[in-house]
């Protein structure tokens, strides 16, 4: 009989280990909805696709909206970027939405509250605040001017960016809820509202009003605002443009407008633009997609005059050069003398920016642009229990911006309506993790950015269909696994056992840990890669990973795997520790799983730089005959995680000699080592120590 | 106190002939003193080995004994691996007392290479130290600093080892050796005349007297075991070559043959002083070796 | 630092077998930073323990843990004095000096040692440790151009160096550099040969009589200053 007792002081600490110390990522500072990128990106590095949704849905209410148009702000803060190109995250919410089974989620609400709310407009902001008011109890309405819901996500960005039955699917999802919906009814007054029994009115409108360019003949026929334009196609109309259009504006709608001209039928679509390139506010990558289609740019003009002379229109445009900058920091552009030209278009679209038109009647207090002025905490109005939000309250914006004031605002009215006093959020704006260092940037495996598949350009101007396709397996798996895991990383918690013995400083392969002046050793949580090796390795306990889950992950897996086996009458019980990460944790520890014969245990683990000797000891305790790690080796994203895996069995084969047991007993499995097939490596092993068990078996019963 | 045969030789011309016995494993002394008996007339002076290469053996002090019973003239191996100061001083009082006024001082085979592989090393002094402290001795006071009742006298004598594949730092040892009061050096094992005369180029300038070690192999496989395990002793590939023609059987002439031929040529271009004769564990091929060098009778 | 390698299991094990109770101890100093007694390595001797005793071993025991910062000052010891009732033998991973603190500071207690403390040096890289001083107490690295000829001699010689040495290597461990090759390189480098052309006496064994002591507060009466 063998009892244990571990020293008191000792499992103190282990309570005092337990809270979370990770830190904000910077993509999750970012991102409107401080989604937690890092561990459902993590998730899809280990092939848990459904979990990941899951994740993704708890910080999201319209994942697969944001996974088409998001303007991904995350990803520019990515840091990876700093070493070669940021995790393609909006592409890897994508996959995680079609491949996780987002279509079959359903959310269940019940109602808990009697206080209605009325939203007024049905665009993100609006259908995010329905969502989460909803899922607070309450009894919701949301009133929609046109036939169908949606905002700008309906109306404004193109089906070939947002397919119907996306955003449809979302729709739906609210009316399952139990979401009130009343569409073609526009809202006049608000004390209409109050008086027939809501409490609260969130006016979330939009920004639909084209602004005007304020040149001559901008009334001419052909001349079509892009907001107006977008929305006709939208609806299902086709109006025709002729062959030549230009389109004025640099922004997404700008863009829209022009590659919805293509799809149309246009034969030369040119987008002017009074800027250069590098100052177009346009996302990248549509801007290169509208390119691809044959869109020509032209940069630093601006149209000065519109004449309609025979049946088309002569534009009169002048040159630009870029100036001082202006209050937004960009430069402005300056018109160069005498360097006027005329263009020939059948259409001409304007899209240089919209602005709310709030109704008179509404009576709320409107400030520059049109914008409806609010308290930036509470997000209310002038007027008692009118909440505002959305591109009506900030100008356009994006899809996120707009889903995070839904989400704020239905968390505000409930305060209002629970007699509250309403705290300001506390939510991690700046990351506090700062850049990488040169010297760490150099140590890290450069792996290219996998960019999602789009369909051709030639094939693309056919039809309204979606550009960018979904990944597959393979390449969601390999992308996910590039992230650096900012902020999860080891730190040194328990400085007075720190011996400063170095061995942190040795064994890391990014060289990140350091002694300060003071002689301390500090581990930068900025340019730790969280491999784990000198948790592992540190002779004094001292480091540990910053997520307590991290800490106990291999423990608790192992202590629950070897309850099964103990309770399995499979013999002898062989255990392996085995990667989760990547193509060998999706693929190889797949067929491991399938080609395993019986008494086989595997305990998943998320990088074998993890696994200590002291895990393998345990096993043996336990009863296992036999132990092997096996992991993904040249695919690891990692350094010399399989070197310090070989260390750490060649240590535990010596101390089983020094037992009595036999030192093939413990194995490591490494891909890339031999040419021969894992699995085969494994039968081979198992066949092994099924031969020295039997061996141990006779020999004991001749003892006896 | 009779002074050292030995020495008057050194102070002539002569070219100057040494061996040495190696003591056996046990108490029976028959073969060494068989071996004294043969060889004593015709060298000029016999070395018994000190525990050499750390394996422990009839001590060297009870061989120079023999020797001295027997007529011969014997030189004394002092290894400071086994004994401390006092140790060492007192057994070369006993030394002189007992006639015996040769002494080579070396520091000795480390003694893992032995075969008392846990033994203490002492290593109390090293070859330099022990040489400074007979000159002291002979001054009449010991280590300690105390007065000795009767000093003693010694001719003494120190190894160099001129084929050292890092020469530099064996030059400096034995430019202290004959600071300390060495007058005469037997070599490690010469196979390379080319690098003795180079070594002579040097050790002329001094007034000492250089015996080069001319080591005898019994065959090839003798020759790799002692260049691999045998502290100083470097064999070239030519030697083991030349060793591994002999017919089975026949290695020891071949030996003989090889150690014959240095000798003469030695002797005949007047390299150095003389020889001193190593032949480990065959001390009764001595005299034929002399004959193949037409050295016979060269000992008065 | 103090470098030390774990005992052999089958020694540690024959040690303990006659105590019930026992108690790892670890010290978070030099047994840490050599890798032979810190805390992981308490950790991953009780493990080992508890794998010989499933895989059939003979006898029962209870085995506790505990590190402590150092086990050569005592008043790192006073936080052992309420878990040595409870058990009936100490199994420290220190040093040396660390078992005969415990011992002298718990008498009644038995202390074994569980590591073979083995010398004063440093880390060559990570896992390889190399022996450095002796502690003879006549410190003359100025002499040998920082190198010391007692530890890296195997002979400990001061008039070096002998004639074993073969490829710059010693005759005793082909691995070892002859220290006194290196002593003669170095002090060239420095133009400083003529240290090395100097005859060094024996040396004064008496520095290291045993048991040495060091005493470095001055003697002061009562009532005035020592004289």
């Amino acid at each position: 009989m063998y009892l244990d007792m571990s020293g008191n002081t000792q499992s103190k600490r282990v309570e005092k280990s337990s809270p979370d110390r990770s830190l904000v990522p910077p993509c999750q500072a970012v991102c409107p909805l401080h989604m937690d990128i890092r561990e459902y990106v993590d998730l899809l590095a280990q092939g848990r696709t459904m979990e990941a949704l899951h994740v993704i849905r708890n910080g999201n209410p319209f994942p697969a909206i944001c996974a088409y148009v998001c303007t991904h702000p995350c990803e520019e803060a990515c840091r990876r970027g700093e070493v070669d190109k940021p995790i393609a995250i909006r592409a890897l919410k994508r996959f995680a939405v079609e491949f996780g089974g987002d279509r079959m989620m359903q959310v269940e609400a019940r109602t808990e509250h009697c206080e209605k709310v009325a939203i007024i407009g049905s665009g993100p902001a609006g259908l995010a605040c329905a969502y989460y008011l909803r899922k607070l109890g309450y009894p919701v309405t949301v009133f929609e001017a046109h036939s169908e819901l949606g905002g700008m996500l309906r109306i404004g960005i193109p089906q070939y960016r947002l397919p119907r039955e996306v955003l449809d699917t979302e729709v739906q999802r609210l009316t399952q809820m139990g979401v009130e919906i009343r569409t073609n009814t526009r809202v006049v007054s608000l004390e209409l509202l109050f008086d027939i029994g809501y409490k609260a009115i969130f006016v979330t409108i939009g920004a639909h009003q084209s602004l005007r360019m304020g040149i001559e003949g901008e009334e001419s026929p052909g001349v079509i605002d892009g907001a107006t334009f977008l929305r006709e196609v939208n609806l299902g109309l086709k109006p025709s443009l002729g062959e030549r259009v230009g389109v004025v504006g640099g922004g997404n709608v700008a863009i829209d407008a022009a590659r919805t001209a293509v799809r149309l039928g246009a034969r030369s679509v040119n987008i002017l633009y009074r800027r250069s390139r590098d100052e177009m506010p346009a996302d990248s990558v549509e801007i290169e997609q509208a390119e691809e289609e044959g869109i020509e740019i032209l940069f630093l003009v601006t149209p000065t005059r519109v004449k309609r002379e025979n049946g088309q229109l002569n534009v009169t445009c002048i040159k630009m050069e870029l100036g001082e900058p202006d209050a937004s920091g960009r430069r402005q552009p300056v018109p160069i003398r005498d360097s006027a030209f005329s263009k020939e278009f059948d259409a001409l679209i304007t899209a240089i920016g919209q602005s709310p038109q709030t109704p008179e009647d509404f009576r709320l207090r409107i400030g520059r642009g049109s914008i409806i002025q609010v308290d930036p905490i509470t997000l209310t109005t002038n007027r008692t229990g009118v909440f505002a939000g959305g591109d009506a309250v900030t100008g356009p914006a994006t899809v996120t911006q707009a889903l995070a004031t839904g989400r704020l605002a239905a968390s505000r009215i409930d305060d209002y309506l629970q007699h509250r006093y309403p705290l300001a959020s506390s939510a991690e704006r700046e990351s506090p993790i700062g850049h990488l260092l040169p010297e760490t940037i150099e140590t890290i495996r450069k792996i290219g950015r996998l960019e999602p598949p789009t369909l051709a350009a030639e094939a693309r101007a056919e039809d309204f269909a979606p550009v960018e396709l979904a990944y597959d397996w393979e390449s969601a798996t390999n992308e996910a696994r590039r992230c650096l895991r900012c902020g999860i990383g080891a730190e040194i918690l328990f400085q007075d056992k720190c011996a400063t013995c170095l061995t942190c400083i040795r064994v890391c392969p990014y060289h990140v840990p350091y002694v300060d002046a003071s002689g301390t050793i500090q581990i930068p949580s900025d340019q730790c890669q969280a491999c784990g090796i000198c948790v592992a390795e540190c002779p004094a306990k001292a480091i540990v990973l910053r997520k307590p889950h991290d800490r106990r992950h291999i423990t608790e897996e192992l202590d629950h795997i070897l309850r099964s086996a103990a309770e399995s009458k499979s013999k002898p019980v062989i255990v392996g520790f085995c990667c989760q990460y990547g193509l060998f944790g999706t693929g190889t520890l797949a067929r491991f799983w399938r080609g395993a014969k019986a008494g086989v245990w595997i305990v998943p683990v998320l990088c074998i730089a993890k696994v200590e000797a002291n895990h393998i000891l345990r096993a043996f305790e336990a009863g296992a005959e036999g132990v092997f790690i096996a992991g993904c080796g040249e695919q690891c994203s990692r350094e010399n995680t399989a070197y310090w895996v070989r260390q750490r069995v060649a240590k535990v084969r010596s101390t089983l000699e020094q037992i009595g047991l036999e030192r093939e007993r413990v194995q490591a499995f490494v891909l890339g080592d031999s040419s021969d097939d894992l699995v085969n490596e494994l039968d081979r092993f198992t066949d092994q120590i099924g031969a020295l068990y039997l061996t141990s078996v006779i020999l004991e019963e001749v003892k006896s | 106190m009779p002074n050292s045969l030995f020495k008057e030789k050194l102070c002539s011309d002569k070219f100057l002939v040494t061996t040495e016995i190696g003591p056996p494993k046990g108490a029976d002394t028959s073969e060494m003193v068989h071996h004294i008996d043969l060889l004593k007339d015709m060298v000029d002076a016999i070395n018994v080995t000190d525990n050499q290469s750390s394996v422990m053996r009839y001590p060297s002090l009870g061989g120079c004994l023999f020797i001295k019973e027997r007529g011969g003239e014997p030189i004394f191996q002092m290894t400071c691996r086994d004994r401390n100061r006092l140790a060492l001083e007192a057994d070369l009082l006993l030394a002189y007392s007992r006639g015996i006024a040769n002494v080579l001082c070396l520091t000795g085979d480390c003694v893992d290479v032995g075969d008392h592989k846990e033994a203490k090393p002492v290593f109390d002094l090293d070859s330099i130290q022990l040489l400074e402290m007979i000159k002291t001795l002979e001054s009449g006071i010991d280590m300690g600093g105390n007065d000795l009742k009767g000093a003693p006298k010694f001719c003494m004598g120190a190894s160099v080892h001129p084929e050292a594949d890092f020469i530099e730092p064996q030059l400096i040892k034995f430019d202290k050796k004959v600071t300390a009061g060495a007058q005469f050096f037997q070599t490690q094992g010469i196979f390379d005349l080319g690098s003795l005369k180079r070594f002579m180029q040097y050790a002329s300038q001094f007034n000492v007297k250089i015996l080069a070690g001319i080591i005898v192999m019994a065959s090839a496989g003798m020759a790799r075991y002692m260049n691999n395990n045998v502290p100083g002793i470097i064999v070239p590939q030519a030697i083991m070559d030349e060793l591994a023609t002999a017919e089975k059987g026949k290695g020891l002439l071949k030996g003989v043959e090889i150690a014959a031929r240095f000798i003469k040529t030695i002797k005949e271009e007047n390299l150095c002083h003389g020889v001193h004769i190593m032949a480990v564990g065959n001390e009764g091929i001595v005299p034929d070796i002399l004959e193949a060098a037409e050295m016979v009778g060269v000992s008065t | 630092m103090i470098v030390a390698q774990e005992k052999p299991l089958a020694e540690i094990r024959r040690m303990i077998d006659r105590y019930e109770r026992v108690l790892i101890l670890g010290c978070g100093t030099c047994m840490t930073v050599c890798g032979a007694g810190g805390e992981r390595e308490v950790s991953y001797l009780h493990e080992v323990l508890r794998v010989a005793q499933a895989r059939g071993g003979n006898g029962t025991h209870t085995v506790s843990e505990y590190t402590v910062k150092r086990q050569c000052d005592p008043e790192f010891l006073e936080l052992l004095v309420d878990r040595v009732g409870d058990v009936d033998a100490v199994l420290s991973l220190g040093c040396g000096i660390g078992v005969q603190a415990i011992a002298e500071r718990f008498p009644e207690i038995p202390v074994l040692p569980g590591v073979n403390t083995s010398f004063m040096g440093m880390a060559k890289e990570q896992g390889v440790w190399d022996e450095r001083c002796a502690a003879c107490g006549d410190c003359r690295l100025e002499e040998t151009a920082g190198i010391c000829p007692i530890t890296r001699c195997t002979k400990g010689i001061l008039n070096g160096p002998c004639a074993g040495t073969k490829n710059g290597k010693c005759e005793a461990n082909k691995d070892m550099d002859c220290a006194w090759v290196l002593i003669y390189q170095r002090l060239e480098r420095q133009g400083q040969l003529e240290k090395m052309r100097r005859y060094y006496p024996p040396r004064n064994f008496r520095t290291i009589a045993r048991p040495k002591r060091i005493v470095s507060k001055a003697n002061i009466d009562a009532g005035g200053d020592d004289a």
